[in-house]
């Protein structure tokens, strides 16, 4: 297959701060890449360094063949984040004015239409709700019928209901062979519409590989999560893994909960063996649910993994500065005692 | 889709915003209009030798025109550059095949419009209310256009190096407050200490002054430039600068980070 967006060692830094550390990545021809990570991981900087709106400090990028800033931006189209268009034109105003900066433009109705906003083409951007603008924003990359798509959050702030619009419209288009790049927070987004899915961590991709591949490689294995006050002790005797769930997903806190146990491993037809044990040993309980790994999970595992990187490096480098110390008082007392 | 169908495209959209920001369209008109009410009509011409204004009236239509064709363009290209970095507008105009120059044309475009109506209301007015007796020349027009790319391309730069709205507006103020007061357009080079003649002399306002009161009232009888027909030569000098100043302003325009 044909890769239309590649990136080979990308790096970039803001001063002191690592945005893109070596990031090499090919997206081939219908392609949707789905781009996760945490806020700050590089991902808007990784969009950036593709469209040619910011400089790498080094490495190479190609869309459609050409670097970024020689790209033929007619087959080119992006939604940036927190991207805020002139706000006192109408919805089919504004997808005009975008509509006659390429050579060939689709009609502004038709766009309406494809983001759900038929009805709204006459309201100021400014009057319509935050989720709509979003659709609108989307609808302006739409314009040009573009073969490469880079959508930064183009969800972000839209109802569930106008969120499945935006789905069916990429899905359509990627059927159709625009190649899609999709930054998102969403995971459940990832994993519907990106045939492969980037995990950036401090401006590293530490994974790369289809939603399944990933969620098989990393995302662990099946939680069984029992809504009770016992103790892991009480579950000593059961043939599964047992683990206190932490109270926060992905968030600097992770201490662990009292309310609830998880056992992992566990297939369907065997959460009957669990219920029986929780009931021989007449363990109350209030709940069960059972969860396949997701996406979800493969972000947590790998996003907090680079977080004790991260913790461990800072460690390191304090424990380092502590020895240097050390060894510069060694050595100043023993130059004051020669 | 060519260049010009881009330009429209952009002009369309800016004009659109500008005239649906009521406030706006009022203090871009009101502005002209009360300086003239105030100085012109109230403090009034003392052509004898006394008072604020030494001169004939229609001395002073270079500067009443210089409020619009100075002002107009550094507060609001300003303020429109930040206003599309703060949206990251540009990062989306970026990616589309508009060019920078392009956009500051559509820019430069409206500001034009809404400068020339300006520019007509003022000379009515002055001629209304402080009886100046002026020539209306044609080449007002040129005057006005060139200066207009001019100071949106000065526009473009504060707005670029700025980093927020009211940054731009502030330094447009300070910018333009001086110029347009020590551009030969209200106050004489005479009235000036001897020192600040070569300052007049960068100034762009200068020659926009110069030029038009040698087209609008001969009979401050201006001086030629080299020879030179000083309403051509003027303009020449204008274009110039407004030549090179809409080329480094297309280029302050952000298209990275």
């Amino acid at each position: 297959m044909e890769a239309v967006v590649e990136a080979s060692e990308l790096r970039k830094s803001y001063g002191e701060t690592v945005a893109l550390a070596g990031v090499s990545v090919a997206i081939e021809r219908g392609e949707i890449f789905g781009l996760i990570g945490p806020n700050g991981a590089g991902k808007t900087t990784l969009v950036r360094a593709l469209t040619g709106t910011t400089e790498p400090d080094s490495g190479t990028a190609r869309v459609l063949g050409d670097p970024p800033p020689a790209t033929d931006r007619n087959r080119l189209a992006v939604l940036p984040q927190a991207f805020s268009p002139p706000d006192r034109l109408t919805a089919h105003e504004l997808l005009s004015y975008y509509a006659g900066l390429y050579d060939d433009a689709r009609d502004p109705e038709e766009v309406l239409a494809d983001v759900g906003l038929a009805d709204a083409g006459d309201t100021w951007y400014e009057a319509l709700s935050g989720g709509q603008q979003r659709r609108v924003c989307v609808g302006a990359t739409l314009v040009n019928d573009p073969d490469v798509l880079f959508l930064d959050e183009p969800t972000t702030g839209i109802d569930p209901a106008g969120r499945r619009t935006v789905w069916r419209l990429i899905e359509s288009l990627s059927a159709g062979g625009t190649t899609v790049v999709l930054t998102t927070h969403d995971m459940a987004e990832a994993e519907r519409l990106a045939d492969r899915v980037g995990l950036l961590a401090d401006g590293a991709l530490v994974a790369d590989g289809t939603p399944t591949d990933l969620v098989d490689e990393h995302g662990g294995s099946s939680r069984l999560t029992i809504e009770t006050a016992a103790k892991p002790a009480a579950f000593d005797e059961l043939a599964y893994p047992v683990e206190q769930p932490s109270d926060s997903r992905g968030g600097e806190s992770r201490s662990p909960t009292t309310d609830s146990i998880v056992v992992r491993a566990v297939t369907p037809p065997e959460i009957g063996d669990v219920v029986d044990y929780l009931e021989e040993r007449e363990i109350a309980y209030s709940g069960l649910e059972w969860t396949e790994p997701g996406l979800e999970e493969v972000y947590l595992e790998l996003a907090s993994r680079a977080e004790l990187g991260r913790t461990d490096a800072a460690d390191r480098n304090r424990a380092g500065g502590t020895e240097t110390e050390t060894r510069d008082d060694e050595q100043t007392s023993a130059g004051e005692t020669a | 889709m060519s260049r010009i169908d881009r330009v429209r495209a952009e002009t369309n959209a800016g004009w659109r915003s500008f005239v649906r920001r009521r406030t706006a369209v009022f203090f871009t008109f009101f502005f002209p209009v009360i300086l003239i009410v105030i100085f012109g009509a109230l403090v009034q011409t003392d052509p004898t030798g006394g008072g604020l204004f030494a001169e004939p009236a229609a001395y002073y239509v270079p500067g009443y025109l210089a409020v619009v064709v100075l002002f107009t363009p550094l507060s609001r290209m300003g303020s429109e550059v930040a206003r599309h970095r703060e949206g990251n507008r540009f990062e989306k105009l970026a990616t589309t095949p508009l060019t920078r120059g392009e956009w500051l044309l559509s820019q430069t475009l409206v500001n034009a419009i809404i400068i020339g109506l300006a520019s007509v209301l003022i000379l009515v007015l002055v001629v209304v209310l402080t009886g100046a007796d002026i020539v209306l020349s044609p080449v007002l027009v040129p005057y006005v256009l060139v200066g207009v790319v001019c100071f949106c391309g000065v526009g473009a730069m504060l707005g670029s190096y700025t980093d927020s709205q009211d940054g731009a507006v502030a330094a447009s103020n300070a910018i333009g407050l001086p110029l347009l007061f020590l551009s030969e357009t209200f106050v004489p080079l005479e009235q000036l200490p001897g020192w600040f003649g070569p300052l007049v002399e960068l100034s762009p306002l200068t020659y926009f002054a110069r030029g038009v009161r040698a087209a609008t009232f001969p009979e401050a009888d201006p001086a030629g430039v080299a020879g030179v027909d000083p309403v051509l030569a003027n303009l020449a000098v204008l274009a110039t600068i407004a030549i090179v100043a809409f080329a480094l302003g297309a280029r302050s325009i952000p298209r990275t980070d």
